[in-house]
């Protein structure tokens, strides 16, 4: 409940920073309330100081009228004692107010600063219970300001509040009893019904305008908008490859402009990209032509190579030496040129990953006992680190395998006898396989090369395996086409360290990796280099055992 | 069963691999036969009777699917396609002609001979053996499967493939384990071979091959066969 005003906020912002068309039906009525309060503010105050200033004109000048009218009256009179007098003043006063309506209120009092009269006299009012509303400052005022009128604006009490009225005050000679103030009491009732009415016409009608506003700028906004949203939805259909998309266009205006330009832009690009496409599947066919021609003869010479090579025991040495070369060359001819054609399909887009869940902790063991006849060969013992965790994950089983060996293959080939290191961690979003050996090491300007084309590094380390320099470039397209990454990390006379970092489930951004690349467990490859050095028994890993050159055949 | 040697059709245009595939084959106690052009395919698979036929996928006249598609309209006969293209769509578009295996050149002659000896292994088993799975009684020893005593005529690798998994109807096996003791290979290799088999052997055996009820897929690990006997 308390959370819901907070949501429904927290939505505004969204919409407004989200929609144009919100942002602008926003300001504009924002906008436009503020001109119309000021506007109505200024207005009201012109026509109420308007109204209050010409109905005060008309009754001072009443009033003057009437006053006057009663000092004639006054003044022809005959009257002499006091019974005449008050005679005289109430007949004043049904005089003054002809039909005895409540037009206006009258007080006839006797003034203040008159001296002792005479005779005795009643102040007469035709509202006696509305006299407190005649200021002692008025009183003053008038009695002082001798012929002239004074004025005060009051609060009349009437019935359930006050209503705003005009007193006109001024001195008449009543013949006899002396000096009398003459107030007149009128109520702006009226008025300030109109006022209230008029007020209420222009609140109302300012309501009605930015509401009216509101609706033209949704309108104008959405002619606006919807080709912006419309050009929006067609370039993220572009964007996924559908080039066909377009824009409609309807008549010559700037939206139509927009269109058209885009469009032209969109089969410019559909152009482009169309004549690449065409340009990269003429390059891949012709890869791949190359490739299937070389591989019938290919075929031909490694089974004739096969055969001799079968019966070199029979031949004299030059040609049996000779049978192997040829049979080892091919060997490489051909990894090659699959390499060569792995690569092409890579370029070409061609690539599928089949990808299913498989336990990485399972192929990585796999994969270094496969590797045990190259280790034994090399004396390189290689550690295995599964981690704890489990560390299933949505892989194409061939490609990853394929990473491993390469990569294993390699740290034995450049460990020079020193221990080379596997390890396997796994946090929640990504399963992540380190290689680490501690040979001659990378730079770390060959470390980002290594993954170049046919590159070699140190002249020096020379390629005894027979790799085509296509399989680190291979093991990372092989990775990225997992969503993963392929990194390589190294320092001279260190040793280097390749790690495969793959996310767990297929589609999964990586955003970080388990491990990180440099780490090495110095003193457990240590520890286990004395335990070897001391009694060469190995550990109880069987690729990390010390070769046993008694039974080199056969492996899992 | 037979104390002839198996015989061979080697059907493909290079003359040159044909002739070196025939040296190998002879020398491993096979008889070869050899064709170049995809238009006489047909005719050369009738008159030499094959117990294999090698076939290449790229051949001048017809194409080496259209061969197979042919060839397996007429006969059982197992068929290993030789192809240069390792790729997915190929590949798969040759065992769904037909092909019982593949082999991508550049091949050993060791894996070719192993590849052929997998494919006429079953001829040598001879162990009288019934077997039921759901409405389907297999005769192991007389290589016949029928249901209701309609035959139904399967593939040699077809047939592999069921009883494979009519042996042991508790146990699901996974795709590896059959490339293994079906096709004979002993490492890990395409698991699209078993899948696009699977799809084919049901398309013979099942009522409905969509709702298969005797060769049931278990998600993530492999294939069984069905439990419930009766339809």
């Amino acid at each position: 409940m308390t959370r819901s005003p907070l949501r429904l906020l927290r939505r505004a912002v969204r919409a407004w920073r989200t929609s144009l068309r919100v942002k602008v039906i926003g300001s504009t009525i924002a906008v436009a309330l503020v001109a119309l309060v000021l506007v109505g503010t200024v207005m009201s105050a012109t026509i109420r100081d308007g109204i209050f200033d010409q109905r005060v004109n008309t009754l001072l000048l009443e009033s003057s009228r009437s006053a006057s009218i009663a000092q004639s009256t006054f003044n022809a009179s005959t009257a002499s004692n006091g019974t005449q007098v008050q005679q005289l003043l109430n007949d004043m006063m049904s005089a003054l107010q002809p039909g005895g309506s409540s037009d206006h209120d009258i007080f006839l009092w006797r003034s203040l600063e008159a001296g002792p009269a005479s005779i005795s006299v009643n102040d007469i009012s035709t509202a006696p219970e509305r006299g407190s509303t005649i200021s002692d400052r008025l009183r003053a005022a008038v009695v002082g300001g001798g012929d002239e009128q004074h004025w005060q604006s009051v609060a009349i009490p009437v019935a359930g509040g006050t209503e705003p009225g005009v007193i006109v005050g001024s001195t008449v000679e009543v013949p006899v009893a002396g000096t009398f103030e003459l107030y007149f009491l009128y109520s702006l009732a009226p008025e300030q019904q109109t006022l209230t009415f008029i007020q209420q016409v222009l609140a109302i009608s300012s309501v009605l305008l930015v509401g009216l506003l509101g609706a033209v700028t949704w309108l104008v906004t959405r002619q606006v908008v919807r080709p912006i949203t419309q050009a929006a939805s067609v370039a993220e259909r572009l964007a996924d490859g559908h080039l066909d998309e377009r824009l409609e266009v309807r008549g010559h205006d700037e939206v139509a402009t927009l269109g058209s330009s885009f469009n032209a832009m969109a089969a410019s690009l559909q152009d482009q990209i169309e004549q690449l496409a065409a340009l990269s599947d003429v390059q891949r066919r012709f890869v791949s032509d190359v490739s299937h021609e070389l591989r019938t003869p290919l075929t031909t010479v490694r089974m004739a190579s096969d055969l001799i090579y079968d019966s070199r025991a029979t031949l004299p040495p030059a040609l049996g030496r000779s049978a192997e070369l040829l049979a080892m060359q091919l060997d490489r001819f051909q990894s090659l040129l699959d390499d060569l054609l792995e690569i092409s399909r890579f370029d070409a887009g061609a690539a599928i990953l089949d990808a299913e869940r498989h336990d990485v902790r399972a192929l990585v063991e796999h994969t270094v006992d496969g590797m045990t006849p190259l280790s034994e060969l090399k004396g390189v013992p290689v550690l295995v680190d599964l981690g704890e965790r489990e560390a299933t994950a949505d892989i194409d089983q061939v490609r990853v395998e394929r990473i491993l060996r390469n990569l294993v293959a390699n740290a034995i080939e450049h460990a020079d006898g020193t221990v080379v290191e596997v390890t396997v961690r796994a946090d929640h979003r990504a399963v992540a396989v380190r290689v680490r050996d501690h040979g001659v090491g990378l730079t770390r300007e060959q470390a980002t090369h290594v993954f170049d084309r046919f590159w070699r590094g140190d002249p020096a380390r020379a390629r005894t395996t027979g790799g085509t320099g296509l399989g680190l470039s291979i093991a990372q397209e092989d990775a990225l086409l997992h969503g993963g990454r392929l990194e390589a990390w190294g320092r001279p006379q260190h040793g280097a360290a390749f790690m495969l970092t793959l996310p767990r489930r297929a589609g999964m951004p990586l955003t970080s990796s388990p491990m990180t690349i440099t780490g090495s467990n110095v003193e457990k490859a240590a520890a286990f280099l004395a335990s070897v050095g001391s009694a060469p028994t190995g550990g109880s890993h069987g690729p990390a055992t010390i070769p046993d050159l008694a039974d080199p055949e056969e492996q899992p | 069963m037979t104390p002839m040697r198996p015989r061979i059709l080697v059907i493909d245009d290079d003359t040159a691999l044909a002739e070196m595939i025939g040296i190998v084959l002879r020398a491993e106690g096979f008889e070869a036969t050899m064709c170049a052009d995809g238009d006489q395919a047909l005719a050369a698979f009738r008159s030499a009777q094959p117990d294999v036929v090698l076939l290449d996928v790229m051949l001048p006249g017809m194409d080496g699917t259209q061969v197979c598609r042919l060839v397996r309209e007429e006969s059982n006969v197992s068929i290993i396609m030789l192809t240069a293209k390792s790729d997915t769509v190929d590949v798969v578009k040759g065992l769904e002609s037909g092909a019982d295996d593949y082999v991508v050149k550049p091949f050993k002659p060791k894996e070719l001979v192993a590849r052929i000896r997998a494919r006429l292994r079953h001829t040598q088993e001879a162990v009288a053996e019934q077997l039921t799975v759901g409405d389907l009684e297999i005769d192991v020893t007389g290589h016949r499967v029928s249901r209701g005593g309609e035959p139904i005529s399967l593939t040699p690798l077809e047939f592999d493939l069921l009883v494979a998994l009519a042996r042991k109807p508790w146990q699901v096996f996974s795709r590896e384990v059959l490339l293994e003791r079906v096709w004979g290979y002993r490492h890990s290799a395409d698991t699209r071979l078993v899948n696009v088999h699977v799809q084919r052997l049901r398309s013979k055996i099942e009522h409905d091959p969509e709702n298969p009820e005797i060769v049931l897929t278990v998600r993530g690990v492999g294939y069984r066969a069905g439990v419930a006997p009766q339809p």
